[in-house]
């Protein structure tokens, strides 16, 4: 296996669960895009001193590798995959 | 007790004594609680990148934590290469930065700098303080998250004004330790006992999670052949019988023979990186992974393992060796086989018998192994003589060995020799560098005046940059561009600017007394080492290629060689 094996590109939904501080958001966004994920849709809310994010991500490499990547971020408390990961994206 | 005294104090009660930096207007009131401070030492280098690399040193050679302090702005952005440095070889590292005071954020006011937002990928983790009462729990936090788990560098960022608050000066409770337990082996053995031909592959994680003993236990007692990462390098000790030294783009044809051939791998405390397995496609195509490390995210990430086993490496490598203890392995086929390896294809590099014949940088690299004390600290700089130190400098343990693996940061060395001086004022610690990278960190001599650190610093000057002419001429046609630095200082005249002695040396029959003479003066000195411009590192595997299709100079002008340069 190598992050390049499979060209396609992936549809996934992370949800993410983070304590709040400064530059939390910046800190997920810049692991995602160093990563090879490219950033479809985000909601963010706040839940007291942790928020709460939805991800749809594209991309062509292993999803896994990315949770495994967010999920040593010592402020992100959870990630889990959304219910519709793994969806082809319909390219042209 | 202020913010400032307050860090003092969390740098007392964690013993840490030595920490590099350079003043400046933000972090003023830090220098300033140093005026009254008696147990912190602090290193004023002469520039911050020196500070970041010199802790950085300081960590490698000591395991302890490395800590750099800094203004905010260009105090700030100059720490960055060091600190990234840090993070891509997993140095602990404690990041302090004064920053423009909390109501001047954000209104680009004198030496402001997004100093967070600009290090997000190259910390473990950062804070900016925005509220004093934070500090206190912030700063138990950071100690521990730099040296826990995978180590890495941590920062804080702290506005002036917050230095200067009153914070509460009750200590906080320290972060509770987290047991680990052992995990099941049973499956790594069974894997181990069914290979005919079982390989280890260690790294730079041996060190890192302080494992060196118990993996140097492992290495003998399973008698496994061996091969080792850049950073691996002294994991199994000189004397391992089964050692096959580095693999890689510049790694033996016996280590990189072995992996082609083996037929399990047993991966601790390493990440596959690129320069060490080449193509991946090509590497250990014939082999099962077991993968052995601290960092969940590093299994499965290049190379999908057979078994990955996450834990704390210290445990796993003394159960495996007690199992091990009990029942050898039966390879002996393949032990023989790799011995033959490595007597026919180990680094080799003649001894030139030609006194007057000019000096090789293999062969100096080898005589000055043979000469300095067994526990001398070689902190390298980037280029073509780190490769010569790790192909033929013999070393006895990991932390002897300080190298920039991951960023390959060119003046890493002369600051990270300083660093590991100050870790060990009476170890024998030797700078070997090029006339590119020293010249990258050269005011640094000035730290080594001012604090009488007897390091030694060893140039190899070929007046280029030698690791890219080398790439230049066998990947792109011989078309030689921006790499000549014949126009060099007089580094001999240089060094004793700043009151260090130094000699020059040119032929083969100088090299011993040239080593002998530096390593006998009681205090710094420069020895200056003129080598030819036209030198290479052999074998070395064209980037991108697989390590089968290794180079050498025997080869160089076969037409199989020419088929892979092409």
């Amino acid at each position: 296996m190598t992050p390049q094996a499979d060209i396609s590109i992936q549809s996934y939904t992370l949800n993410c669960r983070m304590s709040q501080e400064a530059a939390a958001l910046e800190r997920l966004c810049q692991v995602v895009r160093i990563r090879g994920f490219r950033i479809a849709r985000m909601a963010v809310e706040s839940a007291g001193e942790h928020i709460e994010i939805v991800l749809t991500l594209e991309g062509s490499r292993p999803i896994t590798m990315l949770r495994a990547q967010l999920e040593k971020l010592h402020t992100v408390a959870e990630v889990a995959f959304g219910q519709d990961s793994g969806a082809r994206v319909q390219t042209a | 007790m202020n913010g400032a005294q307050h860090i003092l104090e969390a740098f007392h009660r964690h013993r840490i004594s030595t920490v590099f930096g350079y003043p400046g207007g933000c972090i003023m009131p830090l220098y300033d609680a140093l005026v009254d401070d008696m147990g912190v030492d602090h290193v004023l280098c002469r520039h911050e990148q020196g500070c970041a690399l010199a802790a950085d040193g300081y960590a490698r050679a000591s395991g302890k934590l490395g800590v750099c302090i800094a203004t905010s702005g260009p105090g700030a952005t100059n720490l960055i290469t060091g600190v990234a440095n840090a993070h891509r070889d997993s140095i602990p590292m404690l990041v302090i930065t004064g920053q423009v005071p909390s109501g001047l954020i954000g209104t680009d006011a004198f030496q402001e700098t997004d100093v967070l937002g600009m290090t997000l990928g190259i910390v473990k983790h950062s804070y900016l303080i925005e509220d004093a009462s934070s500090l206190p729990a912030i700063m138990e936090e950071a100690i521990e998250l730099a040296q826990a788990g995978r180590p890495g560098p941590v920062w804080i960022d702290i506005p002036k004004d917050l230095l200067l608050t009153e914070v509460a000066d009750a200590p906080c409770p320290r972060p509770r330790q987290q047991h680990t337990h052992c995990p099941d082996l049973t499956e790594v053995l069974a894997m181990l006992r069914k290979a005919r031909k079982p390989l280890l592959y260690s790294g730079g994680g041996i060190s890192l999670g302080h494992a060196e003993a118990s993996f140097r236990a492992f290495a003998e007692s399973s008698a496994l052949p061996a091969v080792v990462t850049l950073k691996g390098i002294g994991n199994p000790g000189k004397h391992n019988p089964w050692n096959l030294g580095m693999l890689g783009m510049h790694g033996s044809r016996a280590a990189n023979r072995a992996v082609d051939e083996c037929d399990l791998l047993l991966v601790i405390g390493a990440r596959l990186d690129d320069r060490a397995t080449g193509k991946l496609d090509g590497f250990a195509p014939n082999a099962g992974m077991i993968h052995i490390d601290t960092d969940a995210a590093e299994i499965n990430k290049l190379r999908t393992a057979d078994l990955a086993i996450r834990g704390n490496l210290n445990e796993i490598l003394e159960a495996l060796s007690d199992a091990v203890k009990d029942m050898p392995l039966a390879i002996s086929d393949w032990q023989k086989q790799c011995r033959t390896w490595h007597t026919t294809g180990g680094f080799q590099a003649a001894d030139n018998e030609e006194p007057l014949a000019p000096i090789t940088g293999p062969a100096f690299i080898r005589q000055l192994s043979r000469i300095a004390p067994d526990d001398t600290v070689i902190a390298c700089d980037v280029g073509q003589h780190q490769m010569w130190v790790a192909q033929h400098y013999e070393f006895d343990h990991p932390r002897h060995h300080l190298t920039s693996g991951g960023l390959g940061t060119m003046g890493f060395g002369l600051p990270a020799a300083i660093g590991a001086q100050f870790a060990d004022r009476n170890s024998t610690v030797i700078n070997v560098t090029g006339d590119g990278s020293f010249m990258m960190n050269a005011q640094e001599l000035a730290t080594i005046r001012r604090y009488k650190l007897p390091v030694k610093l060893i140039i190899m000057d070929n007046q280029c940059l030698g690791m890219v002419r080398q790439q230049q001429e066998l990947f792109y046609d011989n078309r030689e561009s921006q790499i000549n630095l014949d126009d060099n200082p007089d580094f001999v005249a240089m060094a004793r600017a700043f009151d260090i002695p130094a000699l020059h040396i040119e032929r083969t029959d100088q090299i011993r007394r040239g080593i002998e003479t530096i390593l006998a003066y009681n205090g710094p000195m420069l020895l200056h080492v003129a080598i030819s411009r036209e030198e290479n590192v052999w074998p070395i595997v064209k980037p991108g290629a697989s390590n089968r299709e290794m180079i050498d100079e025997t080869r160089r002008t076969s037409t199989a060689n020419k088929e892979q340069i092409a």
